[in-house]
């Protein structure tokens, strides 16, 4: 067994000697390391989980301009105007910021590029964090442009490398499309010279305007000006463009049939090709790695050759019906979920069911519990651990407060959306970035409660499609309390920087650009406006009561940061429930992980009576001080 | 095929550094020169939910999750944890190592009657498998001066397990951390792995 040669790349950019280098990467790490291959040029997104490693990775080669921008439609038209200028682009967003920035998407489909753009989305299959499970190879086939749609790190990297290629080749931009298990699984890469791969896709420019060396700017306005006159005659070469691209689908070699035994043959993609490879490795494999448009020639050698065919895809039988359109009906969706993740278990079960092999009776593969302990039982009984805000999280006192005063209240999308989970229960709606003050004014308007209604945000979401909504409420006379958590980050995707920071990947740290959020609130001619210290909780209530009583759109900012981004702090404070505390359970409806039950502690006359105590986790906010009305909580000094 | 593939399933709770024992184990595992895929969670559920990454190494990996049934040693850093994950254990073979202590956030006992306690998910466990490391992890951490450290005391005790060599997982463990904290990182590792050298087994 050698060891593999090198661990780390060469993250400065300095060119790596040893061409057999190899790293453990995972998929975005990857998908940073080909882009910037490639020598993209300008890399933007904003953060959104699973793709919000890919930029700050980039970042650290120093070799690109990399930027959070404020939201991903400004993204992807940064990366649009970057094209225009001749330069190679990359915009990365979550599934659900491809449908922010759907609008410049489908219409740069039709003009084209000029430095290769590249659109990486990363979906989640099983909504690990994320509020719906929308499956975006099918904007690929909406917009008729190019897929890639890698299934390891390797891939990641080879193939946003090729991306770049086939985008100005083909004058499209392309959508390399990952999936949770793709971008947050890590495995070995090696950063070979990318054109000595296998499958060099023979990918010399056929256009030269598209070799993006030192072009200076030119008007192109039949190119980029989509009025109706010249539209109309793009739209004809997007159509056209699909030919071309299902040529090279079909003829690079980067779908490819690995043939095994001619009686099972499985179509897949993505993740999917590693859980059935692994299942069922002596099967025949069509591997759709350009997934969009779909190789036809490749597929009917593929089921002329193969008996028994069958499509493995997570989410959409957006394959399968692909597939169909070529007249051709094969069964994939019978078998496989079209809901949640897959994972080699269910691949295993669809597998069967397709009778790809005898039903394999699955308790054998179990073992034999001890006859006195039932394992269901005893799962049943373990304490449920539902997500919950950190301890001395500055969201927790707003939350608890809103809950006391009984209102409605129109939520968003970041941590503070936990705040909807017990024991806060405190937020009525989940559904968009930016939805809450729209909502909020919606909901207020609808007259469905006799209480002023309340719509909650995080800081970065208010950059991202908060202020819109908020100019939009004071435009149309509104009337509902706007909460704004500033804790000056972008907690849950990881404390990416923004608007509010003043500072990003690529910036100059040393002057800063922060804009002022309650300046912006100023300017759009707001006057009621409060900024409450979350830590106090007895000023938090008495503001939001005050501010839920007055008859005017109104705002109120908090002004702790996050306990986690940019540090982990603690204020070096400790509390502790002291003798005499009744156990009347109030201080657990923070719901603070570091507010726990004691199983030892008893009251004489009342031994049954579990007491909580507060453990070494505690940061010092002193909340729980506050909501403890009968003074039991005390700092320890 | 299995006997060469290594199945490690790490278990915990948000936030107390399963994603970074999950990057060391991954670590030594490739500079050791084995193929190696992992997978691990990130975003909301990171938020003190219960999270698992899984480990995969051996000559050829192509999925990056255990199969139920298949995970060869489980490491948790809870041990409420450890019973949650146990669709994931292979047999009655399958190595635990495992913090004895388990975390049970307070309003969880106020909505949930008839919970099980630590001590009877211990017994358990006992009843149940032939190799089962329960350890006082976060005592053994407070006295190397930091609780923080916990995890890599288990880690030092699973390192045993493998064989993956000694030093190889001492720079694993030392690329992972902070520069500051290597000293008493590497203090941690070893005391979790004397725990495993003057075990018999």
């Amino acid at each position: 067994m050698t060891a593999n040669s090198c661990n780390i790349i060469n993250i400065d950019g300095s060119s790596n000697s040893d061409a057999k280098a190899s790293a453990l990467m995972t998929g975005n790490e990857a998908v940073a390391s080909g882009a910037n291959k490639a020598g993209v040029y300008i890399a933007v997104g904003y953060p959104g989980t699973p793709s919000s490693e890919i930029l700050p990775f980039l970042a650290k080669f120093k070799s690109a301009i990399v930027n959070w921008s404020i939201n991903e439609k400004t993204a992807l038209e940064i990366a649009i105007g970057a094209s225009i200028g001749f330069k190679r682009s990359i915009f990365t967003t979550k599934h659900v910021g491809l449908n922010v920035a759907s609008d410049p998407l489908m219409t740069l489909a039709i003009t084209g590029v000029r430095g290769g753009l590249v659109v990486v989305t990363a979906d989640d299959p099983g909504m690990h964090s994320s509020q719906n499970e929308q499956d975006n190879r099918l904007y690929a086939k909406f917009a008729k442009i190019a897929m890639l749609e890698p299934s390891d790190s390797q891939e990641c990297f080879s193939f946003t490398a090729a991306a770049f290629d086939i985008s100005e080749k083909f004058d499209t931009p392309v959508i390399l499309r990952t999936t949770t298990r793709i971008s947050h699984s890590r495995s070995i890469v090696s950063i070979q010279d990318i054109t000595q791969t296998e499958g060099n896709f023979n990918l010399s420019p056929s256009n030269s305007d598209y070799i993006s060396k030192n072009k200076s700017y030119i008007k192109d306005i039949e190119k980029f000006v989509m009025v109706p006159i010249y539209a109309k005659k793009r739209h004809k070469s997007a159509i056209e463009r699909l030919k071309y691209l299902a040529d090279f689908s079909n003829n690079s070699g980067i779908n490819k049939i690995e043939y095994g035994s001619l009686d099972f043959g499985i179509i897949t993609s993505g993740i999917s090709y590693q859980y059935a490879k692994e299942i069922i490795p002596s099967a025949s494999f069509l591997k759709l790695s350009f997934s969009y448009p779909i190789p036809d020639i490749l597929v009917r050698e593929f089921v002329k050759n193969v008996r028994n065919v069958v499509i493995i895809e997570e989410l959409e039988p957006f394959i399968q019906n692909e597939i169909s359109s070529l007249g051709i009906n094969l069964k994939g969706k019978e078998y496989f979920p079209r809901d949640g993740e897959l994972n080699l278990d269910l691949v295993e079960q669809g597998l069967s069911g397709a009778g790809f092999f005898k039903n394999k009776n699955t308790n054998t593969r179990r073992f034999n519990f001890n006859m006195f302990d039932d394992p269901e039982n005893i799962q049943e009984s373990l304490p449920p651990r539902l997500p919950a805000l950190c301890s001395g999280c500055p969201h927790t006192s707003v939350f608890y407060a809103l809950k006391k005063l009984k209102v409605p209240v129109m939520g968003d999308i970041g941590c503070y959306t936990l705040g909807a989970l017990p024991p806060l229960n405190a937020m009525d709606s989940c559904i968009s970035m930016g939805l809450a003050f729209g909502a909020a004014q919606g909901l207020s308007l609808s007259k469905s409660s006799t209480k002023k209604t309340v719509g909650i945000m995080g800081d970065s979401t208010f950059f991202h499609s908060g202020i819109t909504s908020l100019i939009d409420a004071k435009y149309n006379s509104a009337c509902f309390t706007a909460v704004i958590l500033d804790n000056a980050t972008t907690a849950m995707t990881g404390g990416q920087d923004h608007p509010g920071t003043g500072r990003n990947l690529s910036l100059d740290q040393s002057f800063s650009n922060k804009i002022d959020i309650k300046k912006i609130i100023e300017g759009i001619g707001i006057d009621e406006i409060y900024t409450i210290d979350p830590y106090d909780y007895n000023e938090t209530y008495k503001t939001l009561k005050k501010a839920l009583q007055s008859d005017k759109l109104n705002v109120v900012i908090t002004n702790r940061p996050c306990v986690l981004y940019p540090k982990k702090l603690n204020y070096g404070k400790k509390f502790e429930i002291i003798k005499g505390c009744l156990g009347c359970d109030l201080c657990l409806q923070i719901g603070c992980p570091s507010i726990l039950t004691s199983y030892t502690l008893n009251i004489s006359g009342n031994s049954n009576k579990k007491l909580p105590f507060i453990d070494e986790s505690c940061i010092g906010c002193s909340i729980c001080k506050d909501i403890c009305v009968f003074n039991f909580i005390d700092e320890i000094k | 095929m299995d006997k060469l593939i290594q199945n490690i399933l790490i278990c915990g709770i948000g936030g107390q550094g399963v994603v970074l024992a999950g990057k060391i184990i991954s670590l030594a595992a490739f500079e050791y020169g084995l193929d190696i895929k992992t997978s691990e969670v990130h975003g909301m559920s990171q938020r003190g939910g219960s999270v698992s990454t899984h480990i995969r190494f051996g000559e050829k990996i192509f999925s990056p999750l255990i199969p139920e049934n298949k995970a060869s040693i489980i490491l948790s850093f809870d041990i409420y944890e450890t019973a949650r994950y146990t669709n994931y254990f292979a047999n009655e073979k399958t190595i635990i190592i495992s913090s004895n202590r388990g975390k049970i956030p307070s309003w969880t006992s106020k909505i949930k009657n008839g919970l099980i306690n630590s001590g009877a998910v211990a017994g358990f466990l006992k009843n149940n498998f032939n190799f089962l490391n329960l350890l006082d992890d976060k005592k053994i951490a407070l006295k190397l001066g930091n609780i923080k450290v916990s995890n890599i005391v288990l880690i030092g005790m699973l390192s045993g397990f493998t064989e993956i060599k000694k030093d190889t997982w001492l720079n694993a463990v030392e690329k992972n951390v902070p520069k500051k904290t290597i000293e008493l990182n590497v203090k941690a590792f070893l005391a979790g792995r004397n725990y495993y050298e003057n075990k018999i087994f």
